[in-house]
Order: C-alpha cells, then structure tokens, then sequence
C-alpha cells in the first residue's frame, strides 16, 4: 500500500459581492458615524449603494479575496428576484481538493521496495554523487573512444560508398551523389526499400520502364552470345495466369462482390438459371469442400455437366 | 579475556543495566551489580527482560559467567568473548534462536539496540533469530523504539563507522504488545555481518537541514485503514513542512501464540493487535531522527491522534538539534569511545547531551576506564545552543580480531 494523499480541505466562501478597496476617507467616516447610528437605532435603509453595505458585512472576515471591479458591477446592476440585497448570504463552498503531488505521489514500487526491505536504508543520493564522480574521472578516455569511433564509422562510409565518388571530385558526397550515399546507408541501416523509389505512378510510365529494363536485359545478352560470353541464365519471370483466384472460405462462389452487393453478370445469372435442375443434387464443388471435391475440380466438372 | 586480577567493577540498581553489561563484554571489567529493585516488596531483582537479555549475551558470548543472588537482586557478570553466530556454542545452523518469555513488556528494541554494539566486535557474524511468546516489534509504553525504527534511524548510522554489509533487520511477523502490555508474538532476524577491527574515527559536526520524512505504518491484526488514518494526520503536519514526506503501510494479520487450556492443548490465541507508526526524518548530512508512536495495548486511541503525536514527536526530536537524536546518541557515543585511540568529536544537542541516561552513560564510561569527554560549544552560526562532545577511542576494539 503506498502512503496516502493528505487531502487538504479548503474552504472558500464566494460571496457576489467582495471588493478590497480601501474606500475614500470622506464616506469612511460617514461610514463610521452611519454604523454608529444603526446601532444606536435601526438600520437605516437609504439610497447607499449597496457596494458599501457589502464592504461592510463582509469586511471583518474576508480579506483573501481579490474581486475586480468589473465583476462587481453587474452584480450591483441586478437587483435580485426578491429586491431585497442577499450580500448577507454568502454561499460558503467546501471544496475537497488533493494538496499533494499527483503522479509522484504515488511512490512507485522501487522505492517501497528499497525502504521496507531487510536492509538499513541508504540515502540515495550518495550514489548518485559517486556515480557523478566517476564519470568525471572517465571523462578523458570517453572523449578518446567518441574521437576514435567516429574515424571509424568515416572509414567504413568511404569504403562501401566509394563507387559514388567516381565522378566526384572530393570525397565528401555532395548534391545527387549526397542522396544516394543518404539512401544507402538507409538501406545499411534497415530500410526495407531505397527512398528514391517511386510508388505510385502512372501505368504507362511504369509499362515503360520494365519493357525499357527488358530491352537492356536483351541487348546485354544478345552481344553477350555473340561475344561468346557465358551469362547467368535469366531468372523466370512469373507469369501471371489469369486463372481464378482462390476465394476466402464462405466467400460466394459466383458474382463479384464489391461494395456490400453480390453483383451478378448476364453469365452468372444464366449459369445459375441453367443448373438449378441440379443444384440440389450437390453438383457444386464448393459445399463439399472438404469432401473429396475440391473448389476446382469440382468447378470443372459441373461445366462438363451442365452442357448436358 | 578478562584479567581476573581486577577487582569486579561495582554499580547499583537496575538503571542502564544493559548498557553496563554491553560495556562490561566490550571492555572485559568484570561487573557486580546489587541493590536491583531491592526495594520492590512485590517484584524484587531482575525483571523478565533483563534475565533475558542476559541470557542473550550468554548466547552471543563463550565463556561468560553470571551468578544471580538468590533473590535477583545481585548479579555478578564475568564477560567472556563475544563469538557471534559460531556453530557449537549457542547456534544451531550458524542462527542463534533466542526465544523472549511471555512476561516481557519491553519492546524487542531494548534488546536489538544492545546487541548492535555488540555485534561488530564479535569474532563471526551474528545472526539471531528473536521469536517467543515475548516478541513485541511495535513501540511500547515503556519507551521502547519499534523495530522498524531501528532498521532505518539506528542502523545506518553504523554506516559512518563503516560498518555497511550485510547488515539486516528482517521483520517476519509483527506483534504490538500483548494484554497488559506484555507479551506478543513477533518473530525477527537480525544479521550483523560486518564485523570489523577498529571503528571509524567520526567528525560528525554539521546537522544538515531535513531533506526528507520516511516512515512506516503498521497495523497488527487490525483494519489497514488505520494505517491511512495516521498516515493522512501525520502528512497533514509534515507535508507542509517536508514535501518530500512518504510513509509506507504494511498491514498484516494477528500472530498466533499457543495458549493450552485443559480441553485443547494445541490451542492458540491471538495476541498484540494494534497499531502504530515509525517516522524517520534525514537530514542533508545525513543524520536520522525518528519518532515513534503506537496504540497503547488498552487501546481507545484513534489513529489520528496516534499520526499527529507521532508527527510532533518527530518534531520535537528535530528541534533538540545537534546531529544525533536521543535515541541514537547512546549508541553512537558508545562506538565512538570504542573506536581508534584518536578524538572524534560529534555535535549533540544540549539536551540531548543533558538528558539523564546520557549523564549516566558518561559516568558508567568513566567508571569502565574511558577517558572523559570534552564538551565545547558548536562553532559558526549555533542557533539552538549545540554542543561538540570530543571521545577518545580507547583503542580495545575487536578482541576476537586481534587474536584470529
């Protein structure tokens, strides 16, 4: 159990009416002279702007309160239901409010741990200080080691870039041969694909762009073989057959859906309309898919069927 | 090791008897204490826990010996050395097991507090294991620190005399003291593993500024809402003060303690529920004060006012000044005087200084051949009238080390 939050009660009495102005000295003194007389006789209930009345009921015990002018003044413009001033009606409010730290508060387990252990605790902060001195002392050799890593890291990036440099001048990539030298250390570092590389564009370019690496392909291997050089073979290009893709498992089998509709073509209407006489019979591979029947096998031979 | 040829060194009554014997094993003077309670018509002599205590300084020592008179109120106390947990004398797998009678009514600080003194001089690693019918681990009437008090305000001053491994105080089961305030059922383990030749010479002359409140509330047998009532009063003091004040809880149930009656004699009862807190303020410097308050076992107490007691009493402790509390100013004078023959010198409170077992302390040191102590004001800007107590070691030190 962690240690619990004092809760600190504030009390807080929002009067309507609270000024903190000292008033001139010339209504002061009637002030004075007025109180005098209400209490040698009744009060008197005169044309006194009701601001002074407040000032007066509430001046013994609210002085924490910093009202500003503005505020007051509508409140003076509105007379209230009953016509009758209620500044003597202070609405007290009790509020309940957390006076501690939040999230600090709540002492995480560590800590508990490290106080209510077996152990005599020990203040933390001489191990922070001892912490703190050792790294000074190390500070020299880690200045070393940061100097030396980073010529490190210099070389290798020279090495494996060095290709980039043929037609550069110096040695540090600049302009174009900056952003392939940025893509590949990108790639070094994990990237999946070169930053550079397009996703979406238009068909044709796209078109264009593998018939021109087909092209090239073909003319390497064309002077190849009559140079009598000896290429690698090419790899197989997987063609794309246009067969029926496999649907998921309680997909329809007939129709294309698309947009929440099972949208069904002249085809599809016809075919369904021509085996219904044997839909019953289970001519259809794809209720019985685990039957021996399998999606396309079946398929083939309800075709077959159902010319006859 | 003590050399018969000294006469026993002679003290009366009953007053700072532990602390007399503790001195008596460190020096090796042999003690002849009389006059113990031999006014008490009705309970005469030794009392339960100090029969106790001797029987722990029996187990931790070889080759003490102590007579009794027949009525207690003579004891005779020749030291031996002080061996620690070493298999064979009182230890049965290196763990001396110390059990405290059911009559006791002093807290298990009245033991443990002594034993730490002990503890680095003694030849092996100590380890006692406090169980019994008698085992009280909260704060007591009889102004005894709880246990938890003196693992975090006690203890770590052992650090200053470089005394840090394996040192362990482990609650297992917590008891407040049983009806009556007697008895309880508590079960402690203490660990002493850093034994050492000679103490570190202390300087210890700057009480820092409190830099943070740590406490412990437990609740024994009782609703752990109890543990959040005292611990809300007592924040609703020291938050304002410290901001950096957590107290943790620990709740846990009522010990069992076997109470055989003529129809069930496996029967068990439970005993020392209650409630309590243990509040310890650090300084900048490093100097703990701690303050310790717990239901009494008549109960009728609520716990906020257990919470606020316990926040003043901290306060309290906290303006006595100096850089040791009362509570741990015994032990540390003590260590200091057993340290290197070299003047360590340690910033107490004037009242600290002034209080009567302190005084006493400073003669029973004298009478055992310690040089006295020298008391100075505190230097610099000595707004409560502290005081610097130079000690001279008396160089004795770890017996058992010297030789092995």
């Amino acid at each position: 159990m962690t240690g619990k939050r004092k809760r600190e009660t504030a009390i807080v009495s929002r009067s309507t009416k609270t000024k903190e102005t000292s008033p001139p000295p010339a209504s002061d003194a009637q002030d004075i002279f007025r109180k005098y007389f209400e209490a040698q006789f009744e009060p008197i209930e005169d044309d006194v702007p009701s601001k002074r009345d407040a000032e007066e009921s509430d001046s013994g015990d609210e002085d924490n309160f910093e009202d500003d002018d503005d505020i007051s003044e509508p409140d003076s413009d509105w007379d209230g239901l009953s016509g009758e001033s209620d500044e003597e009606h202070v609405v007290e409010v009790v509020e309940h409010k957390d006076a501690s730290l939040g999230a600090k508060d709540l002492m995480d387990k560590k800590a508990r741990k490290a106080f209510m252990s077996a152990k005599p605790p020990s203040s933390a902060d001489e191990k922070k200080k001892t912490t703190k001195a050792t790294k000074k002392d190390d500070s020299d050799d880690d200045a070393n080691d940061a100097q030396n890593l980073k010529h490190d890291l210099d070389l290798q990036r020279l090495l494996r870039e060095s290709h980039l440099l043929d037609s550069a001048s110096e040695l540090a990539p600049t302009g174009k041969n900056r952003l392939k030298a940025l893509d590949l250390r990108m790639q070094d570092l994990g990237a999946k694909e070169s930053l550079y590389k397009q996703k979406n564009m238009p068909d044709a370019f796209r078109q264009g762009i593998k018939a021109k690496a087909i092209s090239r392909d073909e003319k390497r291997r064309r002077e190849a073989k009559e140079n009598g050089i000896i290429l690698e073979k090419p790899s197989k290009i997987a063609k794309t057959d246009n067969k029926r893709r496999e649907r998921g498992i309680g997909g329809s089998s007939i129709g294309k859906f698309s947009g929440g509709t099972l949208n069904l073509s002249k085809e599809d209407l016809h075919s369904m309309q021509s085996s219904r006489g044997r839909s019953s019979r289970g001519g259809r591979g794809g209720r019985g898919g685990r039957g021996g029947r399998g999606g396309r096998g079946g398929r083939g031979g309800k075709a077959t069927r159902g010319r006859f | 090791m003590a050399t018969t040829s000294q006469p026993p060194l002679r003290f009366t009554t009953h007053h700072n008897l532990v602390y007399r014997l503790v001195l008596s094993t460190l020096t090796g003077h042999t003690v002849h204490i009389s006059q113990i309670r031999s006014s008490s018509p009705t309970n005469p002599g030794l009392a339960p826990h100090e029969i106790s205590f001797l029987r722990l300084l029996e187990a931790v020592t070889n080759g003490s010996q102590m007579e009794i008179s027949y009525t207690g109120t003579i004891l005779v106390y020749k030291p031996g050395l002080i061996t620690g947990s070493a298999t064979g004398v009182g230890a049965s797998g290196g763990v001396i097991t110390h059990e405290l009678p059911s009559n006791c009514n002093r807290g298990l600080s009245y033991f443990l507090i002594p034993l730490c003194l002990l503890a680095p001089f003694s030849k092996a690693p100590l380890k006692v294991l406090f169980t019994g019918p008698g085992v009280i681990t909260s704060s007591t009437p009889t102004g005894d620190m709880s246990v938890d008090s003196v693992r975090t305000a006690i203890l770590p001053w052992y650090n200053q005399f470089g005394m840090f491994n394996n040192v362990e105080l482990r609650i297992l089961k917590r008891s407040n003291p049983g009806p009556n305030g007697r008895g309880g059922g508590g079960e402690v383990q203490f660990t002493f593993g850093h034994q050492i030749r000679l103490p570190k010479t202390l300087h210890l002359m700057n009480p820092g500024r409190i830099k943070r409140v740590r406490g412990v509330a437990y609740a024994v047998g009782v609703s752990g809402s109890n543990n959040a009532r005292m611990i809300e009063s007592a924040r609703g003091i020291l938050n304002p003060l410290s901001p950096d004040t957590y107290i943790f809880s620990d709740v846990s149930s009522a010990p069992l303690v076997s109470a055989p009656d003529k129809n069930n004699a496996n029967a068990k009862k439970k005993i020392g529920l209650g409630f309590g807190l243990s509040l310890v303020a650090e300084s900048s410097t490093g100097c703990l004060f701690s303050a310790d308050v717990a239901s009494p076992p008549s109960g009728g107490e609520a716990p906020e006012d257990i919470g606020k007691k316990c926040a003043f009493q901290l306060l309290e402790t906290i303006s006595k000044g100096g850089c040791v509390p009362p509570a741990a100013a015994t032990t540390m004078l003590t260590l200091m005087t057993m340290g290197s023959e070299d003047v360590g010198r340690l910033q107490v409170g004037r009242e600290v200084i002034a209080d009567p077992n302190m005084i006493q302390l400073a003669r029973d040191l004298a009478k055992f051949g310690a040089p006295g102590w020298g008391i100075r004001d505190a230097a610099g800007e000595n707004e409560d009238g502290d005081v610097i107590v130079s000690v001279v070691g008396r160089g004795i030190g770890n017996v058992g080390r010297k030789v092995a």
